[in-house]
């Protein structure tokens, strides 16, 4: 009697409690856009891998309601309901083979249910279908040039970070992977130190990085799925494709992403872009090891691989200005600048033709500066305090130590993927590199101790924000 | 307790070629020394699992540890270094210092009682084992307070950041200490399992055939069977690592044609086997207690043992299921996973057939039962998710995330440590001849199922939304923080339940005002519930002759012809061993040994690497001498004659 009046006393507040848990978990979930979630395959391959998960997942609440609910019965049935009843000696009975024998079966053939769809999935995994195999392109809804145009990355891992190599096009990139939506990706993995792996859970799963040897997985995008969402109040949608795929080559990516996807946890989601990160243990910053895809239009992937071809480019850098020369409007030259610091130049742009002898110094009204002041300190700056022994500009810089910088201003995200490419972030990391991402290999790697001129750039004001000049100015 | 009934024999005849040098400690040794040179398999269980509890409550700290770093986004509760040692002591502690030694502690103090023998084979390795073990823990916890601190390599120690060359601290030291710390424990486990092994095979009381032997104990014989096969897979792959460190050779350094890969497969095929180590005992335990609590006989006695063996073979067949995606091809890649498959059904039929033992049965909910009924459950759910890893593309997403933490700790925590629970909560009672109270059993049960529940199933759903395991951190915006927070919040009601069942656990030892608990408090089946409780030094006063399977309960129910019987008492009297020092003395040697190679290199004046064996020599000679000295002590031994009633 009084447990009753107890309960009827505390149950309005409990449920309410637990009511209030029970919204605040359903609206966290609505509200939040997974960005690495394996439940929102935006492939071929990631959906495959979804389908045989669900499957599975049925399978076992099949599983485990009938046996769950075996257990339960037969605990409810046959409990000893008194102290005389638990001292009964009931049938002693040692099996029954005719029931082992069918359960066996039983478990024998909902395995096989799963293991078809397991053994056509590691062939799909694993091997780029024939673009010839017609047969094949039709069940998985390909058209023959998605496959036969198909781009290849060779991805390299290295402590911290990851090279985006792509062979086709003699480019090299670095943490942020962009590829065409419409075109399969066969992406080559390779080491050059522990063991990573590579995971684009919307796109990929996961595939190993292993010292020694070369492995391989591959994906393609869906562009419908890709436009298609849901927003913050949870209504689905459609958009363009451009909407959804803002560009990358002029900046647009970046933009979109600073102005529609916060670090919170409410945000429009960016459509096209993909979160990946290292899921092998490879060491203390290997929680930092994370890196983005980027999905593009056609259109818009050949335009951002032009532009970054001819910025690494030998032949198309900017060449010292040559009095025997005429340049035209609109050419790039380096010519010394005493302003900026002695025996350095910078670059000076025809605004019109520039006859021979008409060097900057003589003939300021033909000439411009490209940069500012700072992106040209800051330019120095980079060679001076270190920075160009291991990252490469506009070079692909292979076999570099640290990340290539080529465009280093389109990219959305710093640090291999931890922070937003902004100002702030970029100072933040410029001081201190340790204190954002503790054990990276541009505060702890070979050579760099306390005399190193970047350990020097702490309490530089001057020094850090005009490196952040020139490295956002790179676009 | 029984000393008035007890004559004594005069030590004459077999005390001849007692040593000089720690001679062996005899009949009345007692307090600190009893405990130290103790042979008696009761005792040395009690030690392992004394040792083990305490180990599970550092592994327990680490645990939480890693937890509340894991609250929220961008803690800075470990710095990621520390992380990384957590989860890499944590993983290490819990396997190896936990699990294993929790279920040596049962088959040690129970395995002798269930097959009427009065200890195993060989005694005093018997005690090397017990000591190399706790030289073990020993070595792996010294490392927090060497260069580098402890090991942050993960406790499978992936080649090649196992390697000098990528060590993020200069002379980190936790790798050598894992290293040879895992050889240790390695040799502790061979040396038990071997004695097992001689034990069940050679030792049976007259009519204990195999078919007649408890579960618990064909478990105990399966386990150490895959001990024996298992371990010297990783023995190798530890030498060769040692090798690679110490002296600069090339198994797995990969930049002079060395084969990381190697290293992955010689520690999986330990590794897998392993996973069974830990579960199959469990589930001896379970497949004692369900009958027991149901009032009837284990269904499908033959299946559950063949399914146990056909696991354990079975196990050796599908290590490579954690390497799915390291890029092994498409035939192996599936061949492991339809094998991986295959092996839920052995595992099926043990549940199966549990349900089947309590089928039409008089079940009571008394603490163990309720632990083997979460055991059913949990390891249910875990072994369910193990069937989803078998499928490769859906491990292409699982593998390294969260929803693989998820699984195994529901095998490893739901599955062993709850089935260990149960073991503790039903056989204390023969251990210290006292009753658990039963309330605070409870409470513990419900603690650590609400707990463990909170804690882990959050975590398949963070991994599927992408949290990779083995990271320190994660960032804003994933939508992580919530399910993380609800696991925290449970490992802190997990790790309150496992405290209290330790307190009650030991309590049970010292706490004169609980219940006495007499021969056969639960009307148990099998023939160490024939004895008095806590059993007596000697066990079987007279040797048992066996007659059926379930030996008491059929004393107590069964038909007359299938009693059992006794063998008369004759003027011998019961032969005791006298203790020994050695087996203590040969596992300080190694103890040296190994301290002696971890610190073995110096830097020299001139900046050149010094090599001084001279400790490491000394730690091997006292081992050597140990068991040169250990082979020469003799027999010794006194005799007791138990009255013609006492079991």
């Amino acid at each position: 009697m009084t447990i009753t009046h107890h309960i009827s006393k505390i149950s309005p507040k409990l449920v309410l409690i637990v009511n209030t848990i029970f919204l605040a978990l359903l609206s966290s979930c609505s509200r939040v856009d997974h960005k690495q979630s394996a439940l929102d395959p935006k492939g071929l391959v990631s959906q495959n891998q979804y389908d045989i998960f669900m499957l599975s997942v049925w399978i076992t609440i099949f599983l485990f309601c009938a046996v769950g609910g075996c257990l339960l019965y037969v605990l409810w049935k046959y409990r000893a309901k008194s102290k005389e009843e638990a001292m009964e000696v009931p049938e002693q009975m040692h099996g029954n083979s005719k029931v082992e024998t069918t359960l066996i079966l039983v478990s024998a053939v909902i395995l096989v249910i799963l293991a078809v769809p397991t053994l056509q999935g590691v062939v799909l995994m694993n091997r780029v279908p024939d673009p010839n195999d017609t047969a094949t392109l039709e069940k998985l809804k390909l058209d023959k040039s998605q496959i036969e145009d198909a781009i290849t990355v060779n991805v390299t891992g290295k402590r911290f970070f990851w090279v985006f190599e792509y062979p086709q096009y003699g480019i090299v990139t670095a943490n942020e992977l962009v590829f065409p939506a419409s075109k399969a990706v066969r992406v080559n993995l390779r080491t050059e130190d522990v063991i990573h792996s590579f995971w684009l859970p919307k796109l990929a799963g996961k595939m190993d990085l292993m010292p020694g040897q070369e492995n391989f997985l591959w994906f393609i995008a869906d562009e419908d799925k890709i436009r298609k969402g849901i927003d913050p109040d949870g209504n689905p949608y459609n958009v363009d494709a451009k909407v959804a795929m803002p560009s990358v080559f002029n900046g647009e990516m970046r933009e979109t992403i600073f102005t529609k996807q916060a670090f919170t946890d409410e945000f429009e989601a960016v459509g096209g872009l993909f979160y990946g990160q290292c899921a092998e243990y490879c060491g203390n910053s290997h929680a930092y090891m994370s890196f983005r895809a980027l999905a593009q239009t056609d259109e818009d992937f050949d335009k951002w691989v032009l532009k970054f071809r001819n910025a690494q480019n030998p032949n198309l850098q900017p060449s010292a200005y040559m009095s025997e020369s005429k340049y035209s409007k609109g050419d790039i030259v380096t010519f010394s600048d005493s302003t900026i610091g002695e025996n350095v130049t910078r670059e000076y742009r025809a605004v019109k033709v520039a006859n021979k002898g008409q060097t900057p110094s003589t003939q300021p009204k033909s000439w411009e500066k490209v940069h500012s002041d700072d992106y040209e300190k800051g330019k120095i700056l980079f060679g001076t305090q270190g920075c160009a022994q291991c990252h490469a500009i506009n070079k692909t810089g292979l076999g570099a130590k640290g990340p290539n910088l080529t465009l280093f201003g389109l990219r959305t995200s710093l640090a291999a993927g931890w922070m937003r490419n902004d100002e702030e972030s970029l100072d933040k990391w410029l001081r201190n590199s340790n204190e954002v991402k503790f054990g990276n290999l541009m505060w702890n790697g070979e050579g760099v101790d306390d005399r190193h001129p970047l350990r020097q750039l702490e309490d530089d004001d001057e020094k850090v924000s005009q490196l952040v000049t020139y490295l956002l100015g790179l676009k | 307790m029984a000393t008035e009934s007890i004559k004594y024999a005069a030590p004459d005849t077999e005390t001849k070629l007692e040593t000089k040098v720690f001679p062996r400690p005899g009949q009345h040794t007692s307090g600190i020394v009893d405990w130290l040179t103790t042979i008696d398999h009761k005792k040395i269980g009690m030690m392992y699992g004394l040792t083990a509890l305490f180990f599970l409550l550092i592994g327990g700290v680490e645990a939480l540890l890693i937890r509340s770093q894991l609250w929220s986004h961008n803690m800075d509760v470990l710095t990621n270094r520390q992380y990384n040692q957590m989860f890499t002591m944590h993983g290490t502690t819990m396997v190896f210092l936990v699990i294993m030694p929790l279920s040596a502690a049962f088959f040690n103090y129970l395995m002798p009682l269930q097959i009427g023998a009065r200890d195993v084979a060989f005694p005093r390795m018997n005690a090397l084992s017990l000591w190399c073990f706790v030289a073990g823990g020993l070595i792996l916890n010294l490392s927090w307070f060497f260069t580098g601190g402890s090991p942050a390599i993960g406790w499978f120690g992936y080649a090649p950041l196992t390697d000098t060359r990528f060590a993020e601290v200069i002379g980190d030291m936790g790798p050598d200490f894992w290293i040879f710390s895992l050889q240790m424990l390695g040799l502790a486990s061979l040396l038990a399992s071997f004695n097992f092994i001689t034990t069940i095979i050679n030792m049976r009381a007259p009519g204990m055939t195999m078919m007649r032997m408890p579960v618990f104990t064909w478990m105990t014989l399966i386990v150490s069977f895959l001990i024996i096969l298992a371990f010297p897979a990783i023995t190798i792959a530890l030498v060769e690592l040692m090798f690679d460190r110490t002296y600069d050779t090339n198994f797995y350094d990969f930049l002079e044609g060395g084969k990381p890969h190697l290293w992955q497969h010689l520690f999986w095929i330990f590794g897998h086997p392993e996973v069974y180590i830990l579960i199959l005992p469990a589930m001896g335990i379970v497949s004692e207690v369900i009958p027991v609590f149901s009032r009837k006989p284990l269904f499908g006695y033959g299946l559950i043992i063949f399914s146990g063996a056909i696991i354990g073979f079975m196990g050796f067949a599908v290590w490579s299921h954690h390497m799915f995606t390291t890029g092994m091809g498409v035939v192996a890649t599936s061949a492991f996973s339809i094998l991986t498959m295959l092996i839920a059904i052995p595992t099926g039929i043990k549940i199966f057939n549990w349900i089947g033992t309590m089928w039409g049965g008089r079940i009571r909910f008394d603490t163990p039962m309720l632990f083997a009924l979460g055991f059913i459950t949990m390891f249910m759910i875990g072994g369910f998710t193990g069937i989803m890893h078998s499928s490769v593309p859906i491990d292409a997403q699982h593998q390294d995330s969260y929803f693989v933490v998820a699984h195994f700790h529901y095998v490893l925590i739901g599955g062993a440590l709850f089935g260990l629970f149960c073991g503790f909560y039903f056989w204390i009672p023969k251990m210290s001849g006292r009753m658990l109270n039963e309330s605070l059993g409870k409470l513990v049960f419900t603690l650590m199922f609400i707990g463990f529940n909170l804690t882990f199933f959050p975590m398949h759903y963070l991994g599927m939304i992408g949290q990779p395991r083995r990271t320190h951190s994660y960032n804003e915006g994933h939508g992580f923080e919530t399910w993380n927070q609800i696991a925290t919040i449970g490992s802190a009601i997990l790790g309150v339940g496992i405290a209290i069942g330790i307190f009650q656990f030991i309590n049970a030892f010292f706490n004169k005002k609980l219940k006495p608990a007499g021969k056969n408090p639960w009307d148990a089946r099998t023939l160490e519930w024939t004895l008095s409780s806590p059993v007596r030094e000697y066990n079987f006063a007279r040797n048992p002759i066996i007659k059926s399977r379930d030996q008491a309960w059929e004393n107590n129910y069964g038909a007359k012809e299938n009693h059992s019987e006794k063998e008369p008492l004759d003027d011998h009297g019961v032969h005791m061993p006298d203790r020994s020092w050695y087996p203590l003395l040969t596992a300080f040697g190694l103890f040296v040994l190994v301290i002696g190679m971890l610190f073995h290199a110096s830097i020299g004046p001139a900046g050149e690497l010094v090599r001084d064996y001279t400790v490491a020599i000394c730690g091997g000679t006292i081992a050597i001498f140990g068991i040169i000295m250990w082979s020469l002590e003799g027999p010794a031994g006194y005799h007791l004659f138990p009255k013609e009633n006492e079991e």
